[in-house]
């Protein structure tokens, strides 16, 4: 195999990057691959596992995990278009057809006769499917070669729906008929920054630069508005006072679950044998959320800040920020940030006269919803595929990266702490509600006027005043239907519903938008990502596409979740296609009971939610199209093609070659 | 194993389905439940395997005493503490037991999340039970029966996945059997050290798979097929060859090499089918090599020698022995050396040191020895199963084989003109066809043809050792037993009647009816085996030789 020296030495300095495991640099080294080769080879998947020491089999494992790699070549310019509820709402599904139209792509092509693995005789033509079994989203490639077209979950910018990748290149709000303009994107065309002045109802702490006019990403612009001074205040302050701060601020994570981040911290035990390790979870992937990439792209340094100073407070001295394997642009913005830091002394031995070292290392993941949760984070950080792992005995405060004490935490908490140092956990705890404190980055996407991020001090608002006042309403001459509140895990609200709080009832305008309240109302604030729904919407089309999202996101490593999702997914299909019989809605419900809790991890919940919420909230919409009584004619499961393929038996007289002869030499009688 | 100074195991108290029992610290939730007599529904859990927790069949649920703030155990109106349950179900096979806690095996919310698994995991299984290998030992089945459903509720087409892969020589997968346990990915990564196998794809997709530049040709393969709990992997020997609930089952122990490792032989009207390993933690654990469970072939060869042969004209036993016996009378000591085997049982070990006395031939008798390598895990370097009873009832030599050279220069110097072979290719311990040609006589004891059988004067049919019943010692010093599971071939017949007949023949002496009685004289003699019978011994063995016989490199134990 001709590595290219320029090739070897960026494989090399990655893998410098991981001085525990080598094994950690699969990824990067399969990105690597990818971007000189365009494709990840038999040959190179050898390679690669040659190069770590591993089983050929440990890459291959993970090249059909993550649907980012590709063992055969698309088109030389690769389009994604994002699939998930937001962009489909705004019209996906009919960009991508007219995309393919552009680049006279032929969706409808049947896919080659092909396995995984299959390569080689591409004559081009056609259009042709890149076999890609079990990522669900086939590539269709142009006859000529020249351009493919790919289906990709949640792309973390429900805000400016529909978006799509062009290469590396993003583009947002993008127009239908704008669609063969996407063939030619150059560079500056694509789209990140959108201006827009804050809502008077907003109190930007975190996104205080983000749209900021005059404001750039660069290390001089961030110390000329007082960076990392906060950094230098801590240093002054012994690591656990900085927990104590923490937990004073009543802080809680911002990736979903909510956890107080000071009592995670807490967890932590100092002075062990083991090092400690931080991990800043960049991989923002459930949709309705898009608050992370705008902080990595336009105000990187605030991270690093905030992530410096929570490596000092838990005594970390190696930190990773995984950022999901879409954002390749932010991945470069934070490599440019890290080496900016390194040259002022942030990083590296020593920081600013402190004692304390720390490096930090930027690494992608390849397209999987399940690192996001943070035992899929770690194991997927570690080049494994990112299944969860056991609570217990695998808390990563105690058995994390490298069974080591570890604290993963949201690119948003982290930022936060630069803030509760800077006006101490008290001042902190000022803003927002007791318990819900500090400040929500809400993205808010789907059919309201103006879409996009807010931040607001928690609890400051209503449902209501979000959608009505901050986002400008409904589009015109529509009536509000539900509303999922945080995230697309998030259950259901349904409009006219009301809720019994602790004190008193609510309609679901007056729910206030903060942890508590929405947990109390039977959903929960999440990850900030509110997608509203107006009348014209279809909720079983709705769910049906949240059910496509999580049976392709489905890790597939404990039984509920990997034969519930995909089964859940199968039966809206068919209701959807006029299929569906009486007992579905009650099938589809008892599924998602079935996953709900037995699972691994959250993803269980996260998958079972949606349908259990929806199918509770909208049944006659089910039952309006669950009418059969019996369910329609299945395909036979095999053909006969197939049939006579899967006979390979060979009659009992003939027996087969046993392999004795490779076999250790033992006794013969 | 001996426990003469462990410290005192601490235990715990711990309340199953309503009932407090103690558990000592350290034990697996799913095992105290067993221990319980509370059987917990498993797929992925395998006690030599870590726990990946994957399957979800063994969900229960669990609670930890409910403490006051000032952390005391809340004492319920019983007197005894009251459990805090947790909400959601947990899985029983990841975490241990500990003071205070209940568990529930099979409340409603139990059986709910078993019979949901169960679901899950056939809605895109194959059911095709009915040519299915695996069915009659099938866990899909078992816990279908007991907590499945009887009808579908799945109306959808199912997963496609590859069917009649060839993982390796031995293991044949089918993906859509498989329920993506990781039994055998664990396996070959934790215990045999070759991680080959992996999962492809994701999701409902998922489907475990070997790199095509590297398959599963590991000499453990075949132990993934035990442990697989469905029909996904199955061995490629013995598929299709026979319904398992067709075989008998005979615990006995592997002739291979001086592990001794223990093992059911799958056998029909003496016929085997398949060997597989039986669980015996002080031998092999449950693990066994595929090298010697497929080495059965040559039981069933029709070339087996049946028919008792003086010149290779076929005789009645009483003939063939009683002629051997004259042989051996007409010659003085010094003109006879005998060839034992360290593939016989002690009893016959036994019988020949009587054969040994009768013949008044003594230090003119050895053993053959079989070297090979030892792979670090079950194989042995000693291919030969019982070297070690040889050398404790002193069939062999010290250092077995050494007194061979005396036998090959006693035969060609013509002072040796006959010999007795127990077993053993004559041409193995040094002599060429010449000098077997040049011999007066020999006695041959044998199962197969081989280079010395053409030249047998006398040639006696014996069995082999599936067809015995006796005991062997291992190279750890355990004492094992052996069961019979197939009759031998035609006129053959057991090895130790052969030399109780020769021995009565040449010296007069009689009395062993039965193989028992024949342990029963030997335990007498030998010091070793005092107080044992051959029912003593047990299914798993007994340790009767306390130090490790030197020479023998450590073998691993797993």
């Amino acid at each position: 195999m001709n590595i290219p020296d320029g090739l070897l030495a960026k494989i090399d300095e990655a893998i410098s990057h991981y001085p525990v495991s080598k094994r950690s640099a699969s990824l990067p080294l399969l990105h690597l691959w990818q971007e000189h080769f365009g494709f990840i080879s038999d040959e190179g998947i050898t390679w690669i596992a040659e190069k770590l020491g591993l089983q050929p089999v440990n890459i291959l494992e993970l090249v059909t995990f993550y649907p980012m790699f590709r063992r055969i070549p698309a088109g030389r310019r690769h389009i994604r278009v994002c699939r998930t509820l937001s962009c489909a709402m705004a019209g996906s599904y009919e960009l991508k057809e007219r995309i393919a139209a552009a680049a006279g792509i032929d969706l409808l092509a049947k896919a080659p006769e092909a396995h995984g693995g299959h390569h080689g005789d591409q004559e081009h033509d056609s259009s042709h499917h890149v076999e890609n079994v079990g990522h669900g989203n086939p590539i269709t490639v142009s006859p000529d070669g020249a351009y493919s077209v790919e289906f990709v979950e949640c792309l973390a910018s429900c805000g400016s729906a529909p978006v799509a990748m062009v290469d590396d290149l993003f583009r947002e709000n993008v127009k239908l008929e704008d669609a063969p303009r996407l063939l030619e994107l150059q560079r500056s065309d694509a789209t990140m920054p959108r201006v827009l002045a804050p809502h008077p109802r907003e109190k930007r702490l975190v996104f205080k630069n983000i749209d900021r006019d005059g404001w750039t990403n660069d290390i001089d612009c961030y110390l000329r508005d007082g960076g990392y001074e906060d950094l230098k205040k801590a240093f002054g302050m012994a690591p656990e006072a900085i927990v104590e701060e923490v937990k004073k601020s009543g802080l809680r994570g911002r990736g979903g679950a909510g956890f107080p981040c000071g009592v995670k911290w807490g967890f932590i035990k100092r002075g062990g044998p083991k090092p400690t390790y931080l991990i800043c979870n960049a991989d923002e992937s459930e949709p309705g959320t898009f608050k992370d990439r705008y902080i990595i792209h336009q105000d990187p340094h605030q991270l690093l800040e905030g992530m410096i100073i929570s490596c000092f407070a838990v005594g970390a001295s190696l930190a990773y920020i995984y950022i999901r394997g879409e954002f390749p642009e932010g991945a470069q913005i934070l490599e440019k940030a890290l080496a900016e830091a390194r040259s002022k002394g942030f990083l590296g031995k020593n920081i600013v006269g402190s004692g304390f070292d720390l490096e930090i290392y930027v690494h992608r993941g390849a397209g999987a919803y399940i690192c996001g949760e943070e035992t899929g984070l770690i194991e997927s950080l570690e080049g494994k595929r990112a299944y969860p792992r056991i609570k217990p005995p695998y808390f990563p405060a105690v058995l994390g990266l490298y069974q080591c004490p570890t604290i993963v935490n949201n690119v948003e908490t982290l930022c936060d702490v630069k803030h509760i140092i800077a006006m101490t956990g008290e001042g902190f705890a000022k803003l927002g509600k007791p318990n819900n404190t500090g400040t929500r980055i809400l993205c808010v996407s789907g059919d309201v006027q103006r879409p996009g991020y807010y931040e607001v001090e928690v609890g400051s608002l209503t449902m209501g005043e979000l959608i009505y006042d901050v986002c400008g309403g409904l589009k015109e001459g529509r009536t509000l239907k539900a509303v999922i509140p945080g995230g697309s895990s998030a259950k259901v609200l349904k409009a006219g519903e009301t809720y019994k709080l602790k004190d008193r009832e609510v309609k679901l305008e007056d729910l206030v938008m903060d942890f508590d309240t929405l947990a109390a109302a039977g959903s929960m604030a999440g990850s900030g990502g509110v997608i509203v729904m107006d009348d014209t919407r279809d909720m079983v089309a709705t769910l049906n596409n949240l059910n496509e999202f999580y049976a392709h996101e489905s890790c597939g490593q404990c039984t509920p979740c990997r034969e519930g999702a995909l089964w859940m997914k199968k039966i809206t299909d068919r209701v959807l296609a006029g299929g569906g019989t009486e007992s579905d809605p009650d099938i589809l419900k008892n599924v998602a009971d079935n996953i709900a809790g037995k699972t691994i991890c959250a993803f269980g919940e996260a998958c079972a939610w949606p349908t259990q919420s929806f199918v509770l909230k909208f049944r006659e919409e089910f039952t309006g199209k669950s009418q059969k009584l019996v369910p329609p004619p299945m395909p036979p499961e095999y053909n006969s093609d197939e049939l006579i393929a899967n006979d390979r038996i060979e009659p009992v007289s003939a027996p087969r070659d046993t392999g004795r002869e490779v076999m250790a030499p033992a006794a013969t009688k | 194993m001996s426990t003469e100074t462990a410290a005192p195991v601490q235990m715990v108290n711990v309340q199953i389905d309503g009932v407090w029992h103690q558990f000592p610290k350290g034990t697996r939730v799913i095992e105290a439940c067993s221990q319980a007599q509370k059987f917990i529904p498993r797929y992925c859990y395998h006690p030599k395997l870590s726990s990946p927790g994957n399957c979800r069949m063994c969900l229960v649920e669990m609670g930890m005493p409910k403490m006051t703030p000032d952390r005391k155990p809340v004492i319920g109106a019983d007197g005894k503490p009251e459990i805090g349950w947790i909400p959601r179900p947990q899985i029983s096979c990841a975490q241990d037991v500990a003071e205070g806690m209940g568990i529930r095996t099979d409340s409603p919310m139990v059986q709910d999340c078993r019979k949901g698994v169960m679901e899950f995991l056939l809605i895109n299984h194959p059911l095709d039970c009915p040519i299915c290998d695996q069915a009659g030992e099938c866990r899909l089945q078992e816990f279908s029966v007991e907590y499945g459903q009887a009808h579908s509720r799945f109306l959808e087409p199912k997963v496609k996945k590859p069917k009649n892969v060839e993982l390796g020589p031995r293991v044949t997968l089918d993906a859509e059997r498989c329920i993506l346990c990781t039994r055998c990915i664990r396996f070959m990564n934790e215990v045999a050290k070759d991680d080959v196998i992996g999962i492809l794809d994701r999701g409902s997709f998922s489907t475990i798979a070997c790199h095509p530049g590297r398959i599963l040709d590991n000499n453990y393969s075949l132990n993934t097929v035990d442990i697989c709990p469905v029909g996904a992997l199955t061995n490629t020997d013995f598929r299709f060859k026979m319904r398992v609930w067709f075989l008998k089952e005979t615990k006995t122990i592997d002739i291979n090499c001086g592990t001794g490792s223990n093992i059911v032989v799958g056998s029909r009207e003496n016929t085997i089918y398949r060997i597989t390993p039986r669980e015996n933690n002080e031998v092999n654990g449950v693990w066994l090599p595929d090298s010697h469970r497929l080495n059965f072939k040559w039981v069933n060869d029709p070339k087996r020698l049946q028919q008792p042969l003086v010149k290779s004209q076929p005789v009645d036993w009483r003939t063939a022995t009683a002629i051997a016996a004259e042989i051996l009378k007409s010659k003085t000591s010094s003109e006879v050396w005998l060839v034992a085997s360290g593939r016989a049982t002690n009893e016959e070990l036994f019988l020949t040191t009587r054969l040994i006395d009768a013949l008044e031939i003594q230090k003119q008798h050895d053993i053959i020895p079989r070297q090979g390598e030892a792979d670090g895990l079950l194989i042995a370097a000693d291919r030969n199963p019982n070297t070690t009873g040889a050398k404790l009832l002193g069939v062999s030599a010290k250092d077995p084989g050494s007194r061979l050279k005396r036998l090959v220069e006693g035969v060609r110097s013509g002072a040796i003109k006959v010999v007795v072979t127990l077993g053993e290719d004559l041409t193995k311990a040094g002599l060429n066809e010449t000098d077997l040609a040049k011999l007066e006589a020999i006695i041959a004891l044998d199962v197969l043809p081989n280079r010395t059988t053409p030249y047998a004067t006398v040639l006696l049919p014996g069995s082999a050792w599936i067809e015995k019943r006796g005991s062997m010692i291992n190279l750890k010093g355990r004492l094992q037993r052996l069961n019979r599971g197939a009759a031998a071939p035609g006129e053959a017949r057991d090895d130790w009647e052969i030399l109780r007949d020769l021995i009565h023949g040449i010296s007069g002496s009689n009395g062993l009816y039965m193989i028992e009685d024949l342990f029963k004289a030997m335990a007498a003699d030998v010091p070793e085996f005092g107080g044992l019978s051959l029912s003593k011994i047990g299914d798993l063995g007994l340790p009767v030789i306390k130090e490790k016989p030197a020479a023998e490199p450590a073998e691993a134990v797993i």
